[in-house]
């Protein structure tokens, strides 16, 4: 087990720069996952990490050694790809073992770590079978399991759900966050999907465009994002956001006065925000056309429209709004975000 | 279903398809066949003209006299001192260099790779004088090692090319799997990719046996003596010695053409799609 410390971190390909001065700490044992839409860099930083691609510039170490020149043999880690990469021609027990039989190890201890890894995985059944007879959950165990045995100092995982149905990669999530539990193994975890992220991490990194957006606790993240695009991007539905003007401790938008928390200098244009589960139903509050309503069984997500912009409010209770109504909603106290208009970055 | 089930086409079609498909076939055989009948006639069909009618009895034993009386099974054992060391040459080389052009990524790749294929497209005729002076200032002229070594230079460009392509079809993650697991890239060769390629190796191996095997110009280009040549260019001269032998020409013809035959049946075992099947996804 090791820490990882990545220090100014960059990636070109040519002249097109797909990482920007990029600076991680991750503390021994942490989860990491690193988060962003396609094309942020999010995987490029991995495949770094791992060795697979080459350095620009700055520095990756892995336990207090530098790691930029070293293979990914050397490095100590142990990846998971998306699209698992199992050895098609070997057994579940020969391809977690492999990496074991290849550094010559004692049959009899890769066994019994195989044994182990199996057992942790629920894969005992399956260690004969070859990777074509197995599902995509399976297959996906598998080459967790190929990761376990080598009892690496990280581990890598890229995208490892995303070919996993729905119900699969809600439980596969759980089962990996117990795996961490268990083995307290330093992991990066990439992904493209903000819930994965929210659920799994202790440590969220979200990317955007080859920068970090902001690195933080999922719920801090969450209750403050430090701009417009991470409040966009953790939390679903996504936060509603309004353009406007800060006049008298008020936002004026789209004709409407909205609460304002201190922070915002008169006259200054910022963007308002509200997550859609904290606003609530206020006979003084801001008026909204209801646009369409979608019962979730847990809760009502109505879609609305404020002024000339879209926007979004969650219920837990079950009103029975029509489309084409006007209700009217206030925020929760203290849950309105303030961003700058022209950068984007939190004011309050 | 694409292409579509013959039962599912109109009965005219069905009718068309029925009768073209064995006038193909007869069409496509019919040379083959002729050398078969011819095989099995007595010499006295021929004295009397009966070239192509029914023969007047079977004479199996042309097979034995053939090999009584030519040189041919020692013509036969030349073709595989030629053949089997091409065959293996080849490919030997061809996984590595296929290995090398699908995996690495450095400056010259591409370059070498069209080097490779651009040999394929000389017409191996021009090399004929080169060639045969290159073979004799070696010492390899008439020699087994001589033609094999021709055969093995000229064959790789073309084995090259298919392995390379093959290699880089497989699911490159496997590879960088492998690599980020502590694996040295020799034993990435040997127990990843080599495995897998089952299927293209055999398909080589036959396909190269059988030119190497069909080889005419080259084995009269450079052997000369009965103790090098193999039967392609052994079957010619039984042609001289035998001015109207055709029967044991022909039953020569039929012996030297089953070795290509027996590989393919050998090899078929190992044409299977879907290999990587479970690697990824």
């Amino acid at each position: 087990m090791a820490e990882v410390k990545i220090r100014a971190l960059q990636k070109a390909y040519g002249a097109v720069k797909v990482v920007h001065e990029v600076d991680v700490d991750i503390p021994d044992g942490e989860f990491v996952v690193l988060v962003g839409p396609s094309g942020c860099g999010k995987s490029t930083l991995l495949r770094m990490i791992a060795g697979l691609e080459a350095i620009t510039s700055g520095t990756i170490s892995i336990g207090n050694r530098v790691v930029n020149n070293l293979p990914p043999a050397e490095r100590d880690i142990a990846m998971v790809f998306q699209n698992y990469a199992l050895y098609p021609h070997k057994t579940v027990a020969a391809n977690m073992g492999f990496a074991l039989k290849m550094a010559r190890m004692d049959k009899a201890e890769i066994d019994s770590r195989v044994a182990r890894a199996a057992d942790i995985l629920g894969l005992q059944p399956y260690l004969a079978r070859y990777p074509r007879e197995l599902s995509g959950g399976q297959r996906q165990r598998v080459a967790m399991g190929r990761a376990i045995v080598r009892n690496p100092q990280v581990f890598l995982f890229d995208e490892p759900l995303s070919n996993l149905d729905a119900k699969l990669r809600v439980q596969m999530r759980s089962e990996i966050r117990e795996l961490h539990q268990r083995l307290a193994t330093t992991t990066v975890y990439v992904t493209h999907d903000q819930i994965e992220a929210m659920t799994m991490a202790d440590r969220i990194v979200v990317m955007r465009e080859g920068r970090i957006a902001q690195q933080g606790a999922p719920l801090d993240l969450y209750d403050r994002p430090a701009n417009t695009f991470v409040a966009g991007f953790i939390g679903s539905p996504s936060m509603n956001l309004l353009p406007g003007v800060s006049r008298g401790g008020r936002i004026e938008a789209e004709g409407l006065s909205l609460p304002a928390p201190d922070g915002a200098a008169e006259g200054r244009r910022v963007i308002w925000g509200v997550r859609p589960e904290h606003l609530e139903l206020d006979p003084s509050g801001i008026a909204a056309t209801v646009v369409v309503v979608e019962p979730t069984g847990s809760e009502t997500h109505v879609v609305l429209r404020i002024g000339g912009h879209d926007a979004v409010a969650v219920f837990r209770e079950r009103h029975a709004f029509r489309p084409g109504e006007v209700i009217h909603l206030s925020p929760r106290a203290g849950l309105v975000h303030l961003f700058d208009e022209a950068t984007g970055d939190r004011i309050n | 279903m694409f292409p579509r089930p013959i039962e599912q086409a109109s009965p005219a079609a069905q009718l068309a398809y029925k009768i073209a498909l064995p006038a193909a076939l007869i069409l496509w055989l019919l040379p083959l066949l002729g050398v078969a009948m011819t095989s099995v006639r007595p010499a006295s069909d021929l004295a009397q003209g009966n070239y192509f009618g029914w023969p007047s009895a079977l004479a199996f034993d042309n097979y034995i006299s053939v090999f009584r009386d030519s040189n041919i099974a020692q013509y036969m054992l030349n073709s595989f001192k030629v053949t089997i060391p091409t065959v293996i040459g080849c490919l030997i080389l061809s996984t590595m260099t296929g290995f090398a052009l699908a995996i690495y990524k450095f400056r010259s790749n591409l370059l070498i790779f069209f080097l490779f294929v651009a040999g394929n497209f000389v017409p191996f005729q021009i090399l004929m004088v080169p060639v045969r002076d290159l073979t004799l200032n070696l010492g390899l002229y008439n020699t087994s090692a001589g033609l094999a070594l021709f055969h093995i230079a000229f064959q790789t460009g073309f084995c090259t090319l298919f392995m390379r392509n093959f290699i880089k079809a497989l699911p490159f993650e496997l590879i960088e799997a492998a690599r980020v697991e502590g694996v040295t890239e020799v034993r990435i060769f040997w127990y990843i990719v080599l495995p897998l390629m089952r299927p293209a190796i055999a398909a080589l191996s036959v396909l190269v046996f059988t030119f190497i095997w069909n080889d005419f110009f080259w084995a009269t280009v450079l052997t000369t003596s009965a103790e090098t040549q193999p039967v392609t260019a052994g079957l010619s001269s039984l042609n001289g010695q035998w001015i109207a032998a055709w029967h044991l020409v022909s039953a020569g013809s039929i012996i030297a053409a089953m070795p290509p035959v027996l590989m393919f049946f050998a090899m078929q075992k190992h044409f299977i799609a879907g290999l990587t099947l479970g690697a990824v996804k």
